[in-house]
């Protein structure tokens, strides 16, 4: 039987976290690769920071049930009208979550 | 015992329901990037997509789908996946025509069992037979 990794109680920490709140980022296009919760409409939209969440398992490593490295966890907000150019309201915005790997500097 | 004009109809039905690419596929020789990206594009992510209208309804959950809830929960516990396992098999592993086929709960159970295959917790062999005989059971009520 193959073996089966449970989650370890406390594996390592993922360090500093990259980016602070305010922060412009923009979203990674990563291949998709059998795997991915980095949605399609958010990818090369440049967003902000608004919360440093938490620090938790890298999605692509607890898929496959691996565990042990860890990754900090943002919410992004994004304008509306910079996700989806005919939106007709410029305050309006959406925050979604995102995995530090898949976020890289603004004026990058 | 079904009949064959029943596996017949099975089959036409098995037809009907592949993706509907918009452009026929027939093993391609030469994909290119942006079909190749198409085709693997998660089938979970439709943020975005254009679509017909469409009506939702509250509804209740049924035994079945709690049942699954709580089986595929104590498997968690069990330590043998975790949730993130679960919706990478669920959402992404099934394909578009069994994720945007079936419900939300079915698709948890038919995770569940093919990652207890795959890990060799149960043969495919011993499900198969199981799910023959509880089916033969009922047939006879």
């Amino acid at each position: 039987m193959p073996e089966s990794k449970p989650l370890k109680q406390s594996p390592s920490t993922a360090g500093q976290a990259r980016f602070k709140v305010g922060d412009r980022v923009r979203v990674k296009d990563l291949p998709n690769l059998f795997y991915s919760r980095t949605q399609m409409y958010v990818r090369g939209v440049v967003g902000t920071i608004a919360a440093c969440t938490y620090q938790d398992l890298i999605p692509e490593d607890e898929a496959f049930n691996r565990d042990g490295r860890l990754e900090q966890y943002y919410i992004v907000r994004f304008r509306q009208k910079d996700l989806w150019p005919e939106y007709p309201f410029d305050n309006d915005t959406v925050q979604t979550e995102s995995p530090e790997r898949w976020l890289e500097p603004a004026d990058k | 015992m079904a009949t064959r004009s029943d596996l017949r109809q099975q089959q036409e039905l098995i037809g009907a329901i592949q993706p509907a690419l918009h452009v026929p596929q027939n093993w391609n020789y030469e994909v290119g990037n942006p079909l190749y990206r198409a085709y693997m594009h998660p089938p979970h992510d439709v943020g975005g997509q254009f679509d017909a209208p469409g009506v939702y309804e509250e509804k209740e959950e049924e035994q079945w789908e709690l049942n699954t809830y709580v089986t595929c929960e104590v498997l968690g516990w069990r330590g043998v996946w975790n949730s993130e396992e679960r919706r990478r098999r669920a959402d992404n592993d099934l394909g578009y025509a069994l994720y945007l086929g079936l419900p939300y709960y079915g698709r948890w159970i038919l995770a569940a069992a093919r990652m207890l295959v795959d890990k060799n917790h149960i043969s495919l062999v011993e499900l198969m037979e199981k799910i023959a005989e509880v089916k033969s059971r009922y047939a006879r009520k």
